[in-house]
């Protein structure tokens, strides 16, 4: 008896489990944008900022302008701890209303894109997943815009060769990633270049478990003496390359990172000492942007947002991105509802919208947020836009612009990207294929 | 009263050796079996079966595969995330090499992998026991996830070093792969689940598993009875990772469609471990009512403040989520340290005694 009382609890307890993935119809006015969050666990302080800077955006538009066209939108967060099986559960729980998936871990991205066939949701991972991605026939539902892992290779290549990778030649550089499929992503690309333009690649694997604890890598690249160092790091990671780098006093302007290893948190903690480190980035800190005197206005000092303002997170990097990803993301929603008409649109609709992009100076200039974000558009075969990056240079405060507009050198990105995603296509067959669009 | 063995008489031995001499239990499997099989299916959503339904019966199997070796044959394991991975990759190979193979089949041939490696893993236990035991097969999990990493042959040379699983039919449905619907994948996974825990009840019942028990009771005492140590243990081992691999193999194929290495790094080993303590050493039972604990119950309470319209952050929920679980288990293991299949063991006293105790 015990038992089936148990057994009426549970289902019950299921019941209203399952009755809470079901769509609540009273608040479809409103366009539900959940976002796979993670402000816990360990890589919790690198992605509190951004989840900042995504929520806060939303509420800059819900409280600035009434929502989007006059439609408020429903910002939503899931907690995955960038934990793989919280990610399927919060894209289960969440796909029913949602009209995209923001999966923010290369992981999770893994495990949905497949889905996004069959659910026909489009997944946006704004400079993160997989670099193939871009190719729009094979990948209809995932965007990476503005810049993908392999686009961010080539610069940071091309800048530190100051725009000639030929004169690499017999340099050595060591790639310090993360041991997992986003540390790994860049390096087919990588390894392609190193044989192509004769450089020395040394791959230097960092797994999960040594994040914090980095003394072995940095003891071979002490030995090895790499002319430059290229940091595929996340998280916990970040900071600890960067401290064993201050210790080992490998020269800070040879170490360079991806986006999101340019975190100011982990920089500030070395100060100085870290003075020349590189990131590249495809968003750029502006606190006197006129958008950032709105966000200032509407968000932080009416006490809607969650930013801790002491530590200067307002100036932040990661903050500033995090606003950066939500125009993205609002701006294919906006496209949607003109071209379709409507006030709320479909995931499909909103495919469309994100296939439609068009973020030129002058939009952004209209947004208030120029010189914040690289200009980029995207296209029905074009799902990443490739708008290039800029390199950031950290002055022993904060970061600063230090080049002009980078942008990638293509042509064994493309070929890489079309072998890769078919490749995707085949291990994954049937895998339709959007054959309308032309390149 | 709803629980009287009164008038329930055996009249053979047969009877008496019944999988459930009481008729009630038989009865109360039966309800649970209509739950499983009619009830749920027909009310769970797609969100159902794949936070809550399919994910606790594959970290049952697990925790069961787990809970043969150092539940019933006394041998303590840290390894078992990584005997999953063995599974898992070898099922994914399987498939890959042989892609008209039937799951099925690949499933259960996966296991004989798993199985191999968990016996030669299994030698030390031999000279060892208890805590350094433990210490030999944490080896085995770090070993194995490096390997996972490094051997690219086995996740096919796969840029992002994952593996990723294909569209699988099977007699004209598809049962794993992004395009398998979760209620098939539901009913594919209760099956498997069923008739392991079938078998696994049958093994650890009979002669085996009495040999098992001796082992784990008192292995001098068991080899002075004439019982093999080196069969027994090596059997165990292989029984344990059998299963494991399946639980394995179901866990990247029914449930998750992509996993790359680290997911079967330490932390799955321990959650495993978890369910089978908090469970119940020693029991079949247990790994259902833990799996239920820790894999089901915080999905339920996390969505809890949502469906009373509470307004929280997620975040604090599931901060929420872990201080609660954690008391749970903290309280469950005070009011039963033999876990919660023990806890059900009393209930079910207290009913059959129950209007009039002593």
């Amino acid at each position: 008896m015990k038992r089936m009382l148990r057994n009426a609890i549970l289902s019950s307890a299921l019941l209203a489990a399952a009755s809470v993935a079901v769509p609540a119809v009273a608040q479809d006015e409103a366009i539900y944008i959940p976002n796979l969050a993670y402000r816990t666990g360990p890589f919790a302080a690198t992605g509190t900022p951004l989840m900042n800077g995504q929520r806060d955006y939303i509420t800059l538009l819900n409280e600035r302008d009434g929502g989007l066209n006059g439609v408020k939108l429903e910002y939503d967060e899931c907690e995955t701890g960038y934990n793989t099986e919280k990610g399927v559960e919060c894209y289960e729980k969440t796909k029913a209303r949602a009209v995209v998936t923001q999966p923010w871990s290369t992981g999770i991205t893994l495990q949905v894109l497949p889905k996004s066939n069959v659910d026909k949701i489009p997944i946006l991972a704004p400079g993160y997943g997989f670099s193939p991605m871009a190719d729009g026939k094979v990948f209809q539902w995932a965007y990476n815009p503005p810049s993908s892992y392999w686009d961010g290779a080539s610069m940071i290549l091309k800048n530190i060769s100051d725009g000639n990778l030929d004169s690499l030649k017999d340099k050595k550089i060591a790639f310090l990633h993360l041991d997992h499929p986003f540390g790994k992503e860049p390096l087919p690309l990588l390894e392609v270049l190193a044989e192509k333009h004769g450089f020395n690649l040394v791959p230097i694997p960092v797994g999960l478990t040594e994040m914090q604890n980095q003394s072995a890598q940095w003891l071979q690249i002490r030995r090895e003496r790499p002319d430059f160092v290229v940091m595929w790091g996340w998280g916990a990671m970040n900071a600890g390359a960067i401290t064993e780098a201050v210790k080992t006093k490998y020269p800070m302007d040879q170490f360079v990172g991806v986006w999101w290893s340019g975190h100011d948190g982990d920089l500030k903690l070395v100060g100085d000492q870290g003075k020349g480190y590189r990131s590249i980035s495809w968003s750029v800190p502006n606190s006197e942007a006129p958008l950032m005197a709105d966000i200032k206005k509407y968000v932080v000092d009416a006490g809607k947002s969650q930013i801790n303002q002491s530590e200067g997170e307002f100036d932040s990097v990661f903050y500033q991105r995090g606003l950066m990803i939500s125009v993205i993301l609002v701006e294919g929603i906006k496209a949607a509802q003109e071209e379709f008409d409507v006030r709320n649109p479909s995931p499909e609709q909103l495919r469309w919208g994100l296939e439609n992009i068009k973020l030129d100076e002058a939009r952004l200039k209209e947004l208030g947020a120029e010189g914040m974000l690289v200009p980029f558009s995207t296209s029905c075969a074009d799902h990443t836009g490739h708008g290039g990056g800029w390199m950031l240079q950290w002055d022993g405060a904060k970061f600063v612009k230090a080049s002009d507009l980078l942008t990638p050198d293509r042509t064994e990105i493309e070929k890489l990207e079309a072998e890769k995603a078919k490749e995707y296509a085949e291990a994954n067959a049937p895998w339709p294929v959007n054959e309308e669009c032309s390149m | 009263m709803f629980y009287r063995t009164a008038g329930q008489f055996k009249t053979s031995y047969q009877a008496d050796h019944a999988l459930f001499p009481v008729r009630q239990d038989a009865f109360l499997l039966g309800v649970i079996l209509i739950f499983a099989f009619v009830i749920f299916p027909l009310t769970a959503s797609e969100f159902t079966f794949r936070a809550l339904l399919i994910p606790v019966l594959i970290y049952s199997l697990a925790a069961l595969g787990l809970n043969i070796l150092t539940g019933y044959a006394g041998q303590l394991s840290l390894g078992t995330g990584a005997f999953m991975g063995v599974g898992a990759y070898a099922c994914y190979k399987l498939i890959t090499i042989f892609p008209e193979m039937n799951i099925v089949v690949a499933i259960a041939m996966s296991g004989f992998f798993s199985a191999a490696i968990g016996v030669l893993f299994g030698l030390p236990s031999l000279r060892i026991k208890g805590f350094y035991l433990a210490i030999a097969t944490l080896a085995a999990q770090f070993f194995l996830v490096w390997l996972f990493q490094k051997w690219a042959w086995l996740y096919n040379y796969n840029a992002s070093g994952a593996i990723q699983v294909p569209n699988i039919e099977m007699f004209g449905i598809t049962v794993a792969g992004p395009r398998a619907t979760a209620i098939t994948q539901y009913y594919f996974v209760l099956c498997v689940v069923c008739v392991i825990t079938f078998f696994a009840i049958n093994i650890t019942r009979g002669r085996i598993g009495r040999m098992w028990k001796a082992v784990r009771d008192m292995d001098i005492a068991a080899e002075l009875v004439g019982i093999n140590l080196m069969r027994s243990k090596l059997m165990a081992f292989f029984v344990s990772s059998y299963v494991v691999g399946i639980a394995g193999a179901l866990f990247v194929f029914l449930w998750r469609g992509a996993a790359e290495a680290n997911l079967f790094d330490i932390p799955l080993s321990f959650r495993v471990l978890f369910i089978a303590i908090i469970g119940g050493l020693g029991s079949i039972l247990g790994n259902f009512l833990g799996a239920i604990l820790i894999v089901a119950l915080p999905v339920i309470i996390g969505s809890v403040p949502q469906a009373f319209g509470i307004p929280l952050d997620s975040a604090m929920v599931e901060h929420l989520n872990i201080m609660i679980i954690g008391a749970l288990i903290i309280a469950f293991l005070i009011i039963e340290p033999h876990g919660l299949a023990r806890f059900w063991a009393m209930i079910r006293e207290k009913f059959i005694l129950w209007p009039f105790p002593h």
